[in-house]
């Protein structure tokens, strides 16, 4: 996959290089602005109010 | 630039002949492999967003509101303001300095790095009625984690929460290290599980335990002893100095 993406980029191994870091960046960045705040949510780690079951707001996994 | 290109690509040139030659199984346990890692890597990278990243977002924007909040109070004396905050929460146990409060323990309030009031299941009174239980909320960890030393909180510690005229001070008198999430008992106007049996003026405050997850939950409760007049310097109470 990695080697995939290596040999089709364009370029020499400097150019191939420093695209290759705008990926990486640019993968961080989404997973950091998109990806992880919508899965924070559906995970069972923040969850901080006591609440009945079945009641509105904080349930199970926020 | 171009022929130098060409040349590049001529050196690289075998990689596909390495790859024609590889068998499939090969391949696809290499792709395995890369995913794995990839895998791993990106778990690695939500623990830093969880406890780091969420924490640097949620200290900006809860410098910011309380900045603001702090600005309008400047005005004088007035009525409580609810929409933006009714004021700071202090508690020198846990070494967080001040925690903004809030109405409402939704996540979306609580991920400002602020503390809540509840209104569902139960709602909380306000420090300023007569009785009733003055209930908060607040992260553990990341998304600012106000209460995150909450286990440094004992019996005796003050808990000191500041508006617009009054400091009202609070003397802590149990703690429950963890109960079900669904112990709404604990936020009752008379929280019984603590060993009181007639209304007061209680507080109130709940986070997850143990730290980095939510299995349980943290109560801790404590009792109105005075209030005191903000004066025009805002002189802090004695417990806070």
């Amino acid at each position: 996959m990695y080697g995939w993406i290596w040999r089709h980029l364009p370029g020499n191994t400097w150019v191939r290089g420093f695209l290759s870091l705008v990926l990486v960046l640019a993968a961080v960045y989404a997973l950091f602005q998109y990806v992880f705040p919508w899965a924070e949510p559906l995970l069972p780690f923040g969850d901080v109010t006591v609440d009945g079951e079945g009641t509105g707001g904080a349930e199970t996994g926020q | 630039m171009a022929a130098r290109t060409e040349h590049e690509e001529r050196v690289d040139g075998s990689p596909p002949v390495r790859r024609r030659s590889r068998h499939p199984v090969a391949a696809a346990v290499s792709l395995f492999g890369e995913l794995l890692i990839t895998g791993g890597l990106v778990l690695g990278l939500f623990v830093v967003y969880s406890l780091w990243w969420t924490n640097v977002l949620a200290d900006r924007e809860a410098d910011k509101q309380g900045n603001s909040v702090r600005d309008r109070w400047a005005g004088g004396p007035g009525a409580l303001d609810t929409r933006n905050g009714i004021g700071f929460l202090h508690v020198p146990a846990m070494e967080n300095g001040e925690v903004l409060v809030k109405k409402g323990t939704d996540p979306k309030t609580l991920n400002n790095g602020i503390a809540g009031y509840y209104t569902d299941p139960v709602e909380s009174a306000l420090p300023s009625d007569e009785q009733g239980n003055f209930t908060l909320a607040a992260h553990r960890d990341g998304h600012g984690a106000k209460f995150h030393n909450i286990d440094k909180v004992k019996t005796g510690d003050a808990v000191v929460f500041e508006t617009k005229d009054t400091w009202y001070v609070y003397k802590v008198y149990a703690e429950l290290p963890e109960t079900s999430k669904f112990n709404v008992d604990v936020i009752a106007p008379v929280p019984e599980e603590s060993g009181v049996k007639k209304p007061g003026r209680y507080i109130t405050l709940t986070t997850c335990t143990p730290v980095y997850t939510s299995k349980y939950r943290y109560i801790v409760w404590g009792e109105l002893v005075r209030t005191e007049k903000v004066d025009r310097d805002r002189t802090k109470p004695v417990e806070l100095r």
